[in-house]
C-alpha cells in the first residue's frame, strides 16, 4: 500500500510517500531550496511557515515518489507532541486532504515516530536485519530524551525521561554560550573531534542508580557559570576542549541511565534514533557499549531519518494500519502533549 | 448626625435621601470609608470640601455604577474604554477629560475627573439606587491616612466637622485595603498617580538556596499574586540569566496549579499547554521565547492570542518579546515580572515586583 504522511511538529514542514515500509520521498523543508520554490525568503518558525511550505512539500513528495494522489490508500499525519499551533496546520491539512479524497486518516504519535524510525527501508528494502522484542529504545532530539521499552510495536512503556531541558537542548544552549549560533549542537560535534573531554569539572546529574531520568539543566548551569566571566578570546582559545567537555558529560549522562535501563528491563535488543542521534561520536559510543552488553543496537539507517520526518510518521500509519484495517482517526484532533502510552490501544 | 449599620434593611433608602438632600455621608467602600456626597449639588459639595479641608482645585473622584454612567461624565479614550473593560470594577481611578457637568470643586483645574466602579456591591447598589453618582473621597482629613473603622475615623475629629456629617453607615472593620491606585488615563500613554495596594508594593527580594527553596517561594508568590490579580489571565515574566531556575520556578509554578505531568523545559517547542483546573483557571502555559527574535516571529506563532481569559503563563526570557508584545500584555493581563540573579553556584536571588 501507499502511504502519504505530513509532520509539522516544530519548525520542519515534512511530507513523504512510503510503499510499506519503504520509502519512496522523504521531504524536509530545512533541507530542500524552498527559495527556488517561492522566489523568496520563508520564515523559518511555526504556523505561518507550514501554512505557506505545506501545499508545495506535499506536491513534492508526490512527485518524487512517482505516484499521484489517486495511488494513495492512506493518509497520515503527526498529531503530537508538539507546537500546537504547527501541529493544527500539519494534522487538519491532512484531514482534510485525506476527506476529499475518501481515504483512511491516521493520527500519529511524533515519539512513536522517531522510536520505529529505525526500521525505515529504502525503496529497495534495504538495510534488512530482524530484531526481537523486547527493545529498549532511546530517543534523544531537541525537544524529547526518552528511554522507552517497546514491548512490540504499539506497546510501549516510558521508563525514563528528561525532568528538565532536552538532551539536543542542552548541547544547542552549549553551543551558544560559547558563540556558535543556535542551534549548534551539529557545530559542537564537529568542533569537539579534536578536544579533550576533561577540560572543566561538570557535575553528574541525577547520581542513584534507582533513577532512570534524565537532568540536563544542571550541567548547562555549572558549565555556563565556569565559563561566564571569560573573554571571547579565552573562549576561541580553547573551544575545541570545551565542546568536547561538555558534549562528553552529556552523552556520558544519556548512555549511564540507557546501562542502568538495559540492567533493569533486560532487552533483546536496543535501538537509538532523535536528532542528537546525527552525531557519529555519540553513535560510535552507543556501539560500543551495545557491545559491552551483547547487545544488537540499531539507528535511523539514513542522516535524515534522525531528525524529524515524515517517513516515520508514515511508518508507523503503516503498522496501525495492518493491526487495524478499519482504522480512521479522522475525528480526532491535535494534542500538544500526547503522551506515548495513549498508543497502546 | 446619625449612624446606621449595614445590617438595617434600610440603610440604603436612608442613605440615599440623605444625599438627595444635600447631606454628607461617611460611606463603607471596597478599600476604606469614604465621603459620599451628590457631585452636582453645589452645597453639598461645598459641605464636603470644608470637611475635608481641601483646597478648591484639587479633584475629588466620584464612584459610577457602570461605564455607561461613566460616560454621562467624562469622555472615553479608546484605550480607556478597555481599561474600564478590564480593571473595573476593582480598586482603580481612572481620570479622564471631564464633561463639567459636575459642581465646582469636583473636577480638577484642568478639568479632569476621577471616576471609579468600586467593587462593592454596598456601594454600587447606592450609586444603582440614586441613579447618579456619589463622591468617593477617602473619609480622612486631606493629607492624614484613610480610615478602616468608623472608631478610628471618630478619634480624629473635632465636634465642629462631626457636625457637618449627616450620617454615617457602619460596616464594622474593613479589610485593610490601600486606597485606590489612581490612573492618568487622560492620554495615550498612561501614567499612575497614586500607587494602591495592587501595583504599589515595594518590590520585594528572596534568596533562594536550593531547588526547593526556590519552588517554595514560586507557591507564595503564585498565592499572593493571585489574591492581587485583576485579570483572569495572569502572565508571570520570569527574566534573568541562563540557568537561574527560571524553568524550577515555573515548574513549582504548574505542580501547584495540579499539573501532574512532569514540566519540562519547553525551549525547543517554544510552549506547552497543560490543562488546570485551579480557581477558574483552565489552562496552564509555559513559553520559553529563548528562540524567538524578531516581531514577525511573534506573529508566526499568534503569540498574543494566547492569552485568553482562565489562562495562567510563565514567561521565560520575556526580553525578546518587543515593546508592542510588551505592552499589549501589560495591558490586557495581570502581568508581574520576576528577576532572578546568579548569587553563588548554589544561591540565586528572586525580586519581585508588581
Amino acid at each position: 500500500m501507499y502511504i502519504l504522511a505530513i509532520e509539522t511538529s516544530c519548525d520542519d514542514t515534512c511530507g513523504a510517500v512510503l510503499h510499506n515500509d519503504r520509502i519512496l520521498s522523504n521531504i524536509i523543508s530545512s533541507q530542500i531550496n524552498l527559495h527556488s520554490v517561492y522566489g523568496g525568503v520563508v520564515p523559518d518558525i511555526a504556523k505561518r511557515a507550514h501554512q505557506q511550505r505545506l501545499p508545495a512539500i506535499v506536491t513534492l513528495a508526490l512527485k518524487r515518489s512517482g505516484k499521484t494522489l489517486k495511488d494513495i490508500n492512506l493518509i497520515a499525519a503527526t498529531r503530537g507532541p508538539g507546537l500546537g499551533i504547527a501541529l493544527s496546520i500539519g494534522f487538519n491539512f491532512a484531514k482534510d486532504l485525506a476527506k476529499t479524497n475518501h481515504i483512511p486518516f491516521v493520527a500519529v504519535n511524533h515519539v512513536e515516530g522517531h522510536l520505529l524510525s529505525v526500521f525505515l527501508k529504502n525503496k529497495n528494502g534495504l538495510p534488512r536485519f530482524t530484531s526481537s522484542f523486547p527493545i529498549l529504545g532511546l530517543t534523544v532530539s531537541g525537544g524529547h530524551t526518552k528511554i522507552v521499552l517497546i514491548k512490540a510495536i504499539g506497546n510501549y512503556q516510558v521508563v525514563g525521561e528528561t525532568l528538565d531541558d532536552a538532551a539536543g537542548e542542552a548541547l544547542d544552549k552549549s553551543a551558544k554560550l560559547l558563540g556558535l549560533g543556535y542551534p549548534g549542537g551539529p557545530v559542537i560535534e564537529r568542533i569537539a573531534t579534536a578536544g579533550q573531554t576533561d577540560f572543566l569539572k561538570l557535575p553528574r546529574p541525577l547520581q542513584p542508580r534507582r533513577i532512570l531520568n534524565f537532568s540536563f539543566s544542571g550541567l548547562k548551569t555549572s558549565f555556563y557559570y565556569q565559563i561566564k566571566d571569560w573573554s571571547a578570546t579565552k573562549i576561541a582559545s580553547c573551544l575545541s576542549d570545551l565542546s568536547a567537555t561538555f558534549q562528553a558529560s552529556v552523552f556520558e549522562h544519556l548512555i549511564r541511565k540507557f546501562s542502568l535501563s538495559i540492567d533493569k528491563y533486560h532487552p533483546a535488543s536496543l535501538l537509538a534514533s532523535g536528532g542528537v542521534l546525527a552525531n557519529l561520536t555519540l553513535r560510535r559510543q552507543l556501539r560500543k557499549f551495545a557491545k559491552t552488553k551483547s547487545l544488537p543496537i540499531f539507528f535511523p539507517p539514513q542522516k535524515k531519518l534522525n531528525t524529524d520526518n515524515a517517513a516515520m510518521i508514515a511508518l508507523v500509519a503503516f503498522y496501525r494500519f495492518q493491526k487495524d484495517k478499519s482504522i480512521n482517526d479522522s475525528k480526532l484532533d491535535i494534542n500538544p502533549r500526547l503522551e506515548l502510552f495513549q498508543e497502546i490501544q | 448626625m446619625k449612624i446606621i449599620k449595614t445590617t438595617d434593611p434600610n440603610f440604603l433608602i436612608e442613605t440615599a435621601a440623605v444625599i438627595k438632600n444635600g447631606g454628607l455621608v461617611i460611606y463603607p467602600s471596597d478599600t476604606v470609608y469614604i465621603l459620599a456626597v451628590d457631585p452636582q449639588n453645589p452645597t453639598a459639595v461645598k459641605k464636603l470640601l470644608s470637611f475635608k479641608n481641601r483646597w478648591p482645585g484639587k479633584a475629588v473622584s466620584v464612584a459610577v455604577s457602570d461605564i455607561k454612567m461613566a460616560q454621562n461624565y467624562v469622555k472615553l479614550l479608546p484605550n480607556t474604554r478597555l481599561l474600564y473593560q478590564n480593571l473595573l470594577p476593582g480598586p482603580f481611578t481612572l481620570v479622564s477629560p471631564g464633561l463639567h457637568r459636575m459642581a465646582s470643586g469636583i473636577e480638577a483645574e484642568n478639568g479632569t475627573l476621577g471616576v471609579r466602579i468600586p467593587n462593592s456591591s454596598t456601594l454600587l447598589s447606592l450609586v444603582k439606587n440614586l441613579g447618579f453618582p456619589i463622591t468617593a473621597t477617602s473619609a480622612n482629613l486631606s493629607g492624614r491616612t484613610p480610615h478602616y473603622s468608623i472608631a478610628s475615623f471618630f478619634k480624629t475629629l473635632s465636634q465642629k466637622k462631626l457636625n457637618l456629617i449627616d450620617l454615617i453607615v457602619d460596616a464594622g472593620q474593613l479589610p485593610k485595603n490601600k486606597p485606590s491606585t489612581v490612573i492618568d488615563a487622560t492620554e495615550p500613554e498612561l501614567k499612575i498617580l497614586r500607587r494602591g495596594d495592587l501595583v504599589a508594593a515595594p518590590s520585594q527580594s528572596f534568596l533562594s538556596n536550593s531547588e526547593k527553596e526556590t519552588g517554595k517561594i514560586a507557591e507564595f508568590l503564585l498565592e499572593k499574586i493571585l489574591k492581587t490579580a485583576t485579570f483572569a489571565n495572569i502572565v508571570l515574566a520570569l527574566s534573568g540569566d541562563l540557568g537561574c531556575g527560571k524553568t524550577v520556578f515555573s515548574r513549582a509554578v504548574g505542580k501547584h496549579l495540579g499539573v501532574s505531568d512532569t514540566i519540562t523545559s519547553p525551549t525547543f517547542i517554544i510552549y506547552n499547554q497543560y490543562p488546570i483546573k485551579y480557581l477558574f483557571f483552565k489552562n496552564f502555559f509555559h513559553f520559553d521565547l529563548y528562540r524567538l527574535n524578531t516581531p514577525t516571529d511573534f506573529k508566526d506563532i499568534d503569540f498574543l492570542s494566547h492569552f485568553k481569559k482562565h489562562t495562567l503563563s510563565c514567561i521565560e526570557w520575556p526580553e525578546n518579546m518587543g515593546v508592542a508584545n510588551l505592552k499589549w500584555l501589560k495591558k490586557n493581563t495581570s502581568y508581574f515580572s520576576i528577576n532572578f540573579e546568579y548569587v553563588s553556584p548554589t544561591s540565586r536571588r528572586l525580586t519581585f515586583s508588581f
